[in-house]
């Protein structure tokens, strides 16, 4: 096993983190806004996948039109969703939402089913990605290096966002008392919508971006739910950089694990998060006292 | 005041005057004997839950960990062991409280919608182990063949008779419930519901209590997952699925989290719903989804509660 063998495994972990960060990303702010645990976050990242392939394989569009509209479609499906359902039980114990957003997963999962088929449908590598790109020390697959990069820049870009701007500051202190923001005369349910949206959006563009990578099917968003949570869990919830961090580990623990201990390779990140729970239960970043 | 509590009394006798006939005549009631068995495995089960979530207000997504433990561990000590069936029961359920007992002492360190997303994480891990450790848990077929072993010289061949036992088990659960949460025990465990820190600065080890809370709802779902695998001969792997997770909550919420006799109902309401709907349509997973979302919008104290105060409401 050489170290160039390494490297590109190594390179394939941060790949497949990179989904896990957009998915934690969107899970993550949702969460710290309304304190609600997107369940339906999965369900979200089919319909992403779906949309893409509807767009490029059914009206033969191109995939730089499906990574942008994808988003777009999800994040709208999302605004729906917060805006008629969601919103209703806000004043209700969070778990009501939570199990809400369960009966919407297997709403939006099933009705994919029923429209798309259960069968998995095989989405091609676009024309314009296939091939490798030398990196000087070792050859790398163009499309994960695309993922790679729009995944770096989303993260930046979301930081920027919630930190830098005015919205971003209106969304930081909704994250710690949504009611005093509200009585300062800024219209904050908006901004739930809004930012219910931007999550939705974000599992939306994950899909569209993993469409090619593997066959899709109506359940695919299950699996990766659950390593999201996953990842909130170690990286600590309500945290950017905890969502960044817990997505690279949980991505290279999985590629990893296939590679030198397959039958263990699905369970490692659960026994590593078994670990944290042990060591610091709020994750690397999370806080006190945060939706307890 | 005493004339009304005698007529209460009579008046919940009554109630039980045509409850225990409904129990023991269930199976000729509905289209087949087996369908009454798994109506009463799952309001086993869901009354455990209900002690957790209802009683303690831990909601987990996890459960079906316990009830898919029960049911494989009773399955393997059938059929590797030949065990008797007392010995596969108290196994299986032994089984399920080792494991819960590493998943609860894990999951309660975090509080509130941590602890639903640990417990989901956790249901997925053993779902995983089941799905690759094909040699011992048949993997994605499911373990088939597991046998009924007579219990003392019953022959348990015929699914009336298997309908019995689960019924004895059933009131014997109940009545341990019963005992449970109107127990200072069981207060305790409600103190933990509506304000832990208080409970805690009482001098509760609120820790301890939760997780006893959980073992105890982890017995329950072990038993009714050993139960249930008698009853199918067989454990499918869907009885560790999330979905299965799922299928308990959404059965206390129909029936009314916190009453011990709202999940029993809810349960029994949604196996018997489950098995009319799929003589119909293969989209039961689409219905499911459905009630799930109204059953959180509009029954959120349970559907008996909600439809009496919602059309029979006097005055």
């Amino acid at each position: 096993m050489d170290i160039q063998f390494i490297s590109v495994q190594l390179f394939n972990g941060l790949a497949l983190g990179s989904f896990y960060v957009l998915l934690s990303l969107g899970l993550t702010i949702i969460f710290g806004m309304l304190g609600v645990v997107n369940f339906a976050h999965g369900a979200l990242y089919m319909l992403g996948a779906y949309c893409a392939y509807t767009l490029v394989q059914v009206y033969s569009g191109t995939f730089w039109m499906a990574l942008i509209l994808s988003p777009l479609i999800v994040g709208l499906v999302g605004i729906v969703m917060e805006s008629t359902l969601l919103r209703k039980l806000y004043d209700l114990p969070h778990f009501y939402n939570l199990l809400l957003t369960f009966g919407l997963m297997i709403f939006i999962e099933e009705f994919i089913q029923i429209i798309y088929s259960p069968m998995g449908k095989p989405f091609n590598t676009p024309e314009e990605f296939l091939g490798s790109f030398d990196l000087g020390f070792m050859l790398f697959p163009k499309y994960r290096l695309f993922i790679l990069v729009v995944t770096a820049f989303l993260a930046i870009g979301i930081w920027l966002f919630i930190s830098k701007t005015k919205l971003g500051a209106v969304i930081r202190a909704g994250t710690d008392d949504s009611e005093m923001v509200d009585a300062l005369g800024i219209d904050i349910s908006k901004t739930f919508t809004l930012v219910f949206g931007m999550g939705a959006g974000l599992a939306g563009l994950a899909g569209a971006l993993a469409a090619p990578l593997q066959n899709i099917f109506p359940y695919m968003g299950m699996g990766i739910l659950t390593e999201t949570f996953v990842v909130v869990i170690i990286g600590g919830m309500g945290s950017i950089f905890g969502s960044i961090l817990g997505g690279i580990i949980v991505g290279e623990l999985i590629t990893m694990g296939v590679i030198f201990w397959p039958p263990l390779a699905n369970t490692l990140i659960y026994i590593f998060m078994a670990a944290v729970l042990l060591l610091r239960p709020r994750g690397f970043f999370g806080r006190a006292k945060f939706f307890e | 005041m005493g004339k009304s509590r005698i007529r209460s009394f009579i008046k919940n006798r009554w109630y039980l005057g045509w409850l225990i006939p409904l129990f023991i005549f269930l199976p000729f009631l509905t289209p087949h004997h087996s369908l009454a068995s798994e109506m009463l495995i799952f309001a086993i089960f869901a009354m455990g839950y209900d002690i957790l979530f209802g009683y303690t207000g831990l909601l987990s997504f996890g459960h079906a960990i316990f009830f898919g433990a029960g049911a494989y561990s009773l399955g393997l000590l059938l059929i590797k062991f030949q065990a008797p069936l007392l010995v596969g029961l108290l196994g299986g359920v032994s089984v399920t409280l080792a494991i819960a007992l590493v998943v609860g002492f894990l999951s309660i360190r975090v509080k509130g919608i941590y602890f639903v997303m640990v417990t989901l994480a956790f249901c997925q891990m053993f779902y995983f182990i089941a799905f690759k450790w094909a040699g011992l848990t048949g993997g994605d077929n499911g373990l088939h063949g597991v046998p009924r072993p007579p219990i003392f010289t019953i022959h348990l061949d015929s699914e009336l008779r298997l309908y019995y036992l689960i019924l004895i088990l059933f009131v014997l659960c109940l009545l341990l419930a019963l005992r449970i949460v109107h127990s200072p025990f069981g207060r305790a465990l409600q103190s933990l519901k509506s304000n832990e820190d208080r409970a805690k600065s009482i001098g509760f080890n609120t820790a301890r209590f939760k997780l006893l809370s959980f073992l105890i709802s982890a017995f329950f779902g072990g038993l009714a997952g050993g139960l249930y695998a008698l009853h199918l001969n067989f454990v499918p792997l869907e009885t560790l699925n999330i979905m299965a997770s799922g299928d308990v909550v959404i059965m206390s919420i129909i029936g009314g989290i916190g009453t011990l006799y709202g999940p029993i109902f809810g349960a029994m309401l949604l196996v018997y719903l489950k098995n009319l709907m799929s003589g119909w349509t293969a989209q039961w997973n689409f219905i499911m989804g459905i009630l799930f979302i109204t059953s959180v919008l509009t029954l959120r104290r349970g559907i008996l509660v909600e439809v009496k105060e919602r059309f029979f409401r006097k005055g």
